[in-house]
């Protein structure tokens, strides 16, 4: 049995004034996973970070980070992960080297040590030539990837990313999903990812949790929530301009389309449509996006909030 | 058995660096010190060197206050005397007071204004040791430049001794000052700021809370400027083992307060 990375039971957070940011959260984490935790902004993603990371105490419920109570052993917690969240600055008037290394001697590495995991994280992250700038002067994207430097100066087995890509252009976003998914399938590190970006999480997580108003709407794999959802795969075909197919919707470029129970009901279309006598041009399947089930999963839960 | 780990050591130095980067900390720090200790004793000896006795008013009224060993002076020793044991030990205590507050008010307040305090709290230091870095870093600065201050206007005040043909300055009371006096001053400005941290919002309103803690010793001082009391060795010495029970209690309370979720809040 994989062990499990992150795990929590009935977790829960309500602040001073009675907001409730998280509401009985059950979620199983296994080592190695990249889990994509997917919300709007307010959704409660920081708080469940928070919670796991020992900054925020539960008002009811447990969690356990590689089977450490965060709340009861922090430090420890804190020595096996990285946190990369909007909220945990790092020093403006520090260049982005001073900034690591302090971050590695913070991690007990000597001043030695430290330098060089520094200056390995500053190459890593493509930013070895601003390493002598100040942190202040660096653009939102380098910012970012020295962010995500500090996260990783611990070696962590766990990694906690809150929008870890928000602020880049596409090319420095692709690259650090490239170095988080690397991490997770060669170094074994379990990604916890906050995000709201669907497509980049769709890209790289294995499995999904979606919240809202901080309730957990769905959590499993994309197939197994899109069969949850009743989010079916489509059958795209095309045919000869002119002809027309029953049961199927057209839709732009001459394409028919028509839902599938499972992707295992293509084949015995097809021969059907061939027997027919209708000339297939093309035809694929259309798998449901995380954006789709993302959104399915938001309005059932508005309709059942309205009813 | 060393007093700070590696850990903590790093955190010492980039508190260091972070006050020394703040213009207002670092103004405050150098130029506040020379003010009070250097500026303000080299300007009132030159009065006192220059201005005809026949011209200072009231002295006799303040001459009759002084201690058995200054009753022979001039007026114009007596005038100096008075500065360097009446006047100038209130300067001088500001240093530590002011000096550990605006340090303490950049390591705590500051990192929590620039929103640094979050991933320094989750680095896998614990909290005690987050603390402990942060107050003897503020200690260890202001008795620095506590120090140095003292040796400074130790120069002046010697120079005003020479030129007024006056015994040395340095008496009990100065050494009590100086030894035990400063130093539980300097925890005291320190752990107020931290407990004062938890409520001010920004560098600025903690510095002005400051202020206050800098009301009773004026008032202390003031009051033995205006003939109320006179102060001497055995009273430092109290006042010095009052204010250490009160660095402990307060200690106690400022690192009870010291909890992550309080300090993120």
């Amino acid at each position: 049995m994989t062990e499990l990375a992150i795990h929590t039971d009935q977790l829960s957070k309500a602040y001073d004034k009675g907001v409730d940011a998280l509401k009985n959260l059950s979620i199983d984490v296994s080592q190695g996973e990249v889990f994509g935790f997917l919300g709007p902004n307010g959704a409660g993603k920081t708080t469940t970070v928070k919670l796991l990371t020992g900054l925020l105490k539960p008002t009811k419920g447990q969690c356990a980070v590689m089977g450490l109570s965060p709340s009861l052993r922090q430090t420890d917690v804190h020595r096996i992960c990285g946190v990369m969240t909007d909220s945990a600055r790092m020093y403006g008037q520090m260049t982005g080297m001073e900034n690591l290394a302090f971050f590695a001697q913070t991690a007990d590495m000597d001043e030695k040590e430290a330098k060089t995991r520094a200056e390995e994280l500053l190459k890593a992250m493509d930013l070895w030539n601003a390493r002598d700038k100040k942190l202040r002067a660096y653009s939102t994207g380098m910012t970012q990837r020295l962010s995500l430097a500090r996260a990783l100066v611990n070696r962590p087995k766990v990694l906690f990313l809150d929008e870890p890509t928000s602020g880049l252009d596409p090319e420095n976003a692709q690259a650090v999903n490239r170095l988080i998914s690397s991490m997770a399938s060669g170094q074994g590190v379990t990604v916890f990812l906050c995000t709201h970006q669907l497509r980049y999480a769709q890209d790289i997580c294995e499995r999904y949790g979606i919240i809202e108003k901080g309730e957990l709407l769905a959590c499993g794999t994309l197939e197994s929530m899109s069969k949850s959802a009743q989010i079916y795969p489509k059958a795209a075909i095309r045919v000869k301009d002119g002809d027309e197919l029953e049961g199927f919707a057209r839709t732009d470029g001459g394409w028919w389309q028509t839902d599938l129970t499972q992707e295992e009901d293509m084949p015995p279309l097809l021969k059907k449509l061939v027997g027919d006598g209708h000339e297939i041009y093309e035809a694929r399947i259309v798998r449901p996006t995380l954006e789709d089930i993302y959104f399915r999963y938001v309005q059932i839960h508005g309709e059942e909030a309205l009813s | 058995m060393k007093l700070v780990n590696t850990q903590e050591k790093a955190v010492i130095r980039k508190d260091f660096h972070e006050i020394w980067d703040s213009k207002m900390a670092r103004s405050t720090l150098l130029i506040v010190p020379l003010i009070l200790v250097v500026a303000v004793p080299i300007v009132f000896l030159a009065v006192t060197c220059n201005v005809p006795e026949s011209q200072v008013n009231g002295m006799e009224n303040i001459m009759k206050i002084l201690p058995p060993e200054a009753k022979s002076f001039s007026i114009q020793q007596a005038s100096f005397y008075i500065m360097t044991n009446m006047m100038f030990p209130m300067f001088f205590l500001m240093i530590p007071l002011m000096v550990s507050s605006v340090a303490a008010a950049s390591s705590f307040v500051g990192e929590k204004e620039r929103g640094t305090l979050e991933a320094l709290l989750l680095t896998p230091m614990s909290l005690k040791q987050i603390f402990k870095a942060k107050v003897l870093g503020c200690i260890f600065l202001s008795g620095i430049i506590t120090a140095i201050s003292f040796v400074a206007f130790a120069i002046v005040v010697t120079v005003g001794d020479i030129l007024l043909q006056m015994p040395f300055f340095l008496n009990w009371s100065w050494l009590v000052l100086i030894l035990f006096f400063a130093p539980v001053i300097t925890v005291f400005g320190v752990v107020f700021m931290v407990c004062a941290s938890a409520k001010s919002k920004s560098y600025v309103e903690s510095v002005q809370t400051s202020g206050y803690i800098i009301l009773p010793l004026l008032f202390l001082f003031l009051g033995e400027f205006a003939g109320l009391f006179l102060l001497n060795a055995i009273h430092f010495l109290i006042l010095s083992a009052a204010v250490a029970v009160l660095d402990v209690l307060i200690w106690i309370l400022a690192a009870r307060s010291f909890q992550t979720e309080k300090l993120l809040s």
